[in-house]
């Protein structure tokens, strides 16, 4: 599904990024921990196309994506979910979604119905102008937008940074109900999360691949994860 | 999830649009606001005279066209005078060397301005912020001085020159309740296409871009094409604007593309307050009736501009028609608990 080799990240002169090589079969959960300055996020932002590479390839379904505009990566089934949870705070809820629905031709109705399957009290709030939600609702408008349209690949960061434990539980369970529905990356610091949904967890440091575990065993050991760390 | 999947999960699932979600409870109250522009500005004309509020009204266009802009795409430009001058030239010039026929002249005036902005879009969209204010700036300081000195063997300089258009049946330009009747014909036609973009997913869209452009690439759009096309949109009906001016008062000259007359559309958006056509229709009249008649009783005119956009800026950001929709709300929500407050007490 997602196949990066040998790839090398650069904010100008500093580079974060040292041969990064991941692969990541389709309808796996792959998580990435690691410290701060690690270079999750910078990871993530290649590979939307944020960031251009200086060296390596980025393989999205076989094809080479590297330099491709995050617009066209949307339409070939990406979604980016930022660290921020941005929403667009002067439009209702519904229009959130409208505009995610217009983009990927999906009709309306049937773009608002995905979104309130995924979390069923959005109703309440579809025409709550989006900027008054609270963080965890705004981070679940934000993943439930990205399953608008015909998603294939979810790049997730840090959805849970910053929010309450009971609006964690909420973000767990629906990233456990897309789990072999879409594949995704998420970049997340919780580890007892990762230990529950991961399929293929890698730690980064100082932005590098320090290791790749596929293990079952190790990764539901959250100690083992620590000591990683 | 490719779609056989998707339809799959939807079908064990069970979970088809539900009738709720369906239903998009959207009010048009196209009827009542035909009514209220129309009886607004024959109201005032008794008060203010048909020239008068026919100039008002050719600026409230002109305004609509920089809200679109400014308001919902959330780009201030600072030189949306060289589109209105270009629409006025291009009719008053088609008038002058090629015919006399005044809707073919409104159209080539919008068709010109159009082209201008099409061209400079691609240069001038590119940018934000400030950077996009002072380009803007910038052509519009070329524009002026284009039409003052290089190009005056044909508009004549800072003279201006002549416009007579000759009679349509009935439609007599220099009659002053047809170029009103015309004008309002405009204005409303103006206000119900941006009414009607605005509320569509494009306006959605647009508004998006004005938060966060780079989020709505995100979400697989191409913003460039988006933010070239408002920029024409608002182009060419600053160049009708424009146009009508030329016909309104028979004559054009550099003024039609003066820089400094930026700063009046941009006070009477705040003052209507941005992102609301019905805010440019207001601020558009207050302006006009500050700018018209301030000056008999005040000298300095200009300074009371002034204080008023500090009071704006600090007491009423959403210009006086988002107050007034605040207002609107409290009162709405106040009876709403009033209501229920009242159920309480039978209940009880």
């Amino acid at each position: 599904m997602l196949e990066i080799k040998n790839l090398d990240v650069a904010y100008g002169y500093a580079k974060v990024l040292h041969d990064v090589s991941i692969n990541i079969e389709k309808g796996e959960m792959a998580f990435f921990i690691g410290r701060n300055g690690a270079g999750k996020t910078t990871l993530l932002k290649a590979i939307i196309g944020l960031l251009k590479p200086q060296k390596g390839s980025i393989n999205y379904q076989g094809y080479d994506i590297s330099g491709i505009s995050p617009e066209e990566l949307y339409l070939r089934g990406l979604r980016y979910v930022a660290q921020e949870k941005k929403v667009f705070g002067n439009l209702t809820v519904r229009e959130n979604i409208e505009i995610a629905a217009y983009a990927s031709h999906e009709p309306l109705e049937r773009a608002l119905d995905k979104v309130v399957s995924i979390y069923p009290k959005l109703k309440d709030f579809l025409k709550t102008k989006a900027g008054q939600l609270s963080g965890g609702q705004r981070q679940i408008l934000l993943v439930g937008r990205a399953f608008v349209g015909d998603p294939k690949l979810f790049l997730i960061d840090e959805p849970t940074q910053g929010l309450a434990a009971i609006v964690i539980g909420e973000i767990e369970k629906i990233l456990s109900d897309l789990k072999d529905r879409v594949s995704a990356v998420i970049v997340e610091q919780n580890l007892a999360m990762v230990n529950r949904l991961a399929d293929r967890v890698y730690i980064l440091k100082e932005g590098k691949v320090a290791q790749e575990i596929t293990d079952r065993s190790e990764i539901s050991d959250t100690r083992k994860l620590e000591e990683y760390l | 999830m490719d779609k056989e999947r998707a339809d799959k999960f939807y079908a064990e699932e069970g979970t088809e649009p539900s009738s709720e979600l369906k239903k998009v409870p959207m009010k048009d109250h196209g009827v009542i606001e035909f009514i209220v522009i129309v009886a607004g500005f024959l109201l005032i004309t008794p008060i203010l005279s048909t020239h008068r509020v026919t100039d008002f009204m050719i600026f409230c266009i002109f305004a609509m066209s920089f809200d679109l802009l400014y308001g919902y795409m959330g780009r201030l430009s600072f030189g949306q005078m060289l589109f209105f001058g270009t629409g006025a030239y291009g009719a008053g010039l088609f008038i002058k060397y090629v015919s006399g026929n005044p809707l073919l002249a409104i159209l080539i005036g919008i068709l010109v301005a159009g082209l201008l902005a099409m061209f400079l879009g691609l240069i001038i969209v590119r940018t934000t912020g400030a950077c996009f204010a002072l380009i803007n700036l910038a052509f519009n300081h070329i524009g002026f001085f284009l039409v003052l000195s290089p190009l005056r063997k044909i508009t004549n300089g800072e003279d201006g020159f002549g416009v007579s258009a000759f009679n349509l049946g009935f439609l007599n330009f220099s009659s002053r309740p047809i170029m009103f009747g015309f004008v309002l014909f405009c204005l409303l036609l103006t206000f119900f296409l941006l009414k009607r973009l605005t509320s569509s997913p494009y306006g959605v869209l647009i508004r998006s871009i004005k938060e966060d452009e780079t989020r709505v690439r995100f979400l697989g759009y191409n913003t460039f094409l988006y933010k070239w096309l408002t920029f024409v949109l608002s182009g060419s009906l600053a160049g009708m604007a424009g146009t009508l001016t030329a016909l309104n008062y028979n004559y054009v000259n550099p003024n039609a593309m003066d820089v400094h007359s930026n700063v009046g559309v941009i006070f009477a958006c705040l003052i209507g307050g941005a992102g609301h056509l019905y805010g440019a229709l207001v601020g558009g009249v207050v302006y006009m009736v500050i700018s018209n008649f301030l000056p008999i009783y005040i000298h300095r005119w200009e300074m009371f501009l002034g204080f008023s956009l500090l009071i704006i800026t600090f007491r009423f950001r959403k210009g006086v028609w988002g107050y007034f929709q605040g207002v609107w709300k409290y009162v709405l929500k106040r009876k709403e608990n009033q209501a229920l407050m009242a159920k309480e007490a039978i209940r009880k």
